[in-house]
């Protein structure tokens, strides 16, 4: 299993590499776009008081969290669909099926790259965010964003392993991560408090666990809350989890049996 | 007494064709029935070539036997197992030559592609490749991008990652297409020398001179179903060929 997982993670880390200057640029557009924000955010330095009054205050910092987190829920939604369409469209997902591998075995360690790299990218915002911009990260709980980041990940991977398996029967027009994905970044908070929405809006914002995900980490991050008053957040997540993650994975198994049987395996 | 290297029986494929206007009363699916009662079993280090025209379902056929598709009905044992109730012990046995350059990953290097394959397999890349790069003269190669080879080494690649686990089975879609006429003999070469290794070998082929240097046994798909057939000496392959495509005749079985 070790070695399985292994050989996707090196696998994922000889493709990135092979495209050097977008494995340079990645780090770099992260700077760019933290600049962007670091001005905006002083434009709007008084009239966004009021909202931002929970989270500290500024707005640089709140959208800083919001940025870094949506890297991060990108892998868990985009991921997996991502190989699996890859995998299609070249053959290769039939010849990984040709091996003693396990399709649970191959979702899982499809992610593993990215989730190593989205964690670097986290790393990156943090060090950018506190080297250049001058955000106060002295006072952040490291175990609750730890904690709070991992279950993000395994909120978002059932979303995205019903995208993959979406895609495996239909092959196109996945509603998870294009409608799901959107949604998010309007809804979840990544720019703005979600008091500025209208009220019923809001109640739909608090239905994406990306949400919960989002302000718990900002109550750890921003001011520095501890496991027990995130554990709400903490507790939201896990159901997300627990709820989704079988039920997304006996859909992609379902799924892989329809594409055996239709022969549809590779075809895109 | 051992059970045969591969044993189908009563095997048929339909595929059905996804149409949502099948949801409404009155609207039945329209499918195509790809094989029909397929029936042959190969001993441990026998060889079967099966030619036949496109479309008549030799791809299916090996498309079955590997796993990558589900039958509608009938069995395939594998060294007497089920592939349905053991796929990954079927997998182990198999070796895969799909012949399709797409299945690998352009940006890596030969070597990297392989060794991908090989821990997929829980093999140690380091141990697995060395062997098999040498039994297909590939060593020269191996620290290549892959888009930068030719199609013959592509090819041998290709047959590399389908016996890097030292399957007994090899099956192969077309192994030869594509190449020219020297690639091509040299690739037989090999082939016939995994036949005196003992290995069982199930090839589909369009080229029936081919078919009939490989293959100890010859069988034409027909429309789904495989018929058999026996060359006398000096018989005239093509002619065969064409009268049991068109007619069937007594060769037939």
């Amino acid at each position: 299993m070790l070695r399985k997982m292994a050989a996707f993670l090196i696998r994922d880390f000889q493709v990135e590499v092979s495209y050097p200057f977008a494995f340079v640029w990645q780090w770099g557009s992260i700077l760019f776009n933290l600049t962007t924000f670091y001005f905006l955010g002083r434009l709007l330095a008084g009239a966004a008081a009021p909202y931002l009054g929970p989270y500290g205050g500024g707005y640089f910092p709140f959208v800083f969290v919001g940025l870094a987190l949506a890297a991060f829920q990108d892998v868990g939604l985009s991921a997996v669909s991502q190989t699996i369409s890859y995998g299609m469209y070249t053959g290769t997902l039939e010849a990984m099926l040709l091996t003693p591998t396990s399709i649970s075995t191959i979702v899982f360690s499809s992610v593993l790259y990215q989730f190593f790299s989205a964690l670097l990218t986290i790393l990156v915002y943090v060090g950018f965010g506190a080297g250049f911009f001058g955000v106060a990260l002295g006072q952040a709980n490291l175990p609750a964003a730890a904690v709070l980041l991992l279950l993000a990940l395994t909120a978002h991977l059932p979303l995205g392993i019903l995208s993959a398996s979406f895609i495996l029967v239909f092959k196109r027009g996945d509603p998870f991560t294009v409608i799901l994905g959107k949604l998010t970044i309007l809804l979840a908070g990544v720019y703005f408090p979600l008091q500025v929405l209208p009220h019923w809006v809001q109640t739909i914002s608090w239905l994406l666990p990306f949400t919960h995900a989002l302000e718990g980490l900002r109550q750890a991050v921003l001011l520095g809350q501890g496991l027990r008053a995130v554990a709400p957040q903490i507790a939201i997540l896990l159901g997300f989890t627990v709820l989704l993650l079988p039920l997304s994975l006996a859909a992609f198994a379902w799924a892989v049996r329809q594409a055996k049987r239709l022969g549809t395996l590779s075809q895109f | 007494m051992a059970a045969p290297a591969v044993a189908v029986s009563a095997l048929s494929k339909y595929f059905p064709q996804v149409d949502l206007r099948r949801l409404f009363p009155g609207h039945r699916s329209r499918g195509v029935w790809a094989l029909r009662g397929v029936e042959f079993a190969l001993e441990p280090g026998e060889s079967l070539c099966i030619v036949g025209p496109n479309g008549s379902g030799k791809t299916t056929l090996i498309k079955l036997v590997a796993t990558i598709i589900s039958p509608t009905r009938g069995r395939i044992l594998i060294h007497g197992r089920d592939t349905a109730g053991a796929p990954a012990a079927a997998r182990r046995a198999l070796g895969f030559v799909s012949c399709n350059e797409d299945s690998f990953y352009g940006r890596l290097t030969g070597r990297q592609n392989l060794a991908f394959f090989a821990r997929l397999h829980n093999l140690n890349p380091v141990r697995a490749i060395p062997p098999v790069a040498e039994v297909l003269n590939l060593a020269p190669y191996l620290d290549y991008r892959f888009y930068t080879y030719s199609t013959g080494i592509k090819r041998r690649l290709d047959i590399a990652r389908g016996i890097l686990h030292q399957p007994n089975i090899l099956i192969m879609d077309e192994p030869t297409a594509n190449l020219d006429p020297i690639a091509a003999a040299d690739l037989r070469q090999l082939l016939l020398g995994f036949q005196e290794q003992g290995k069982t070998l199930l090839t589909v082929t369009h080229r029936l001179e081919e078919a009939r240097q490989l293959g100890r046994t010859l069988a034409v798909m027909v429309q789904g179903r495989l018929r058999k057939i026996s060359p006398e000496e000096g018989e005239d392959l093509d002619d065969l060929y064409r009268r049991t495509v068109l007619e069937g005749d007594d060769h037939a079985s």
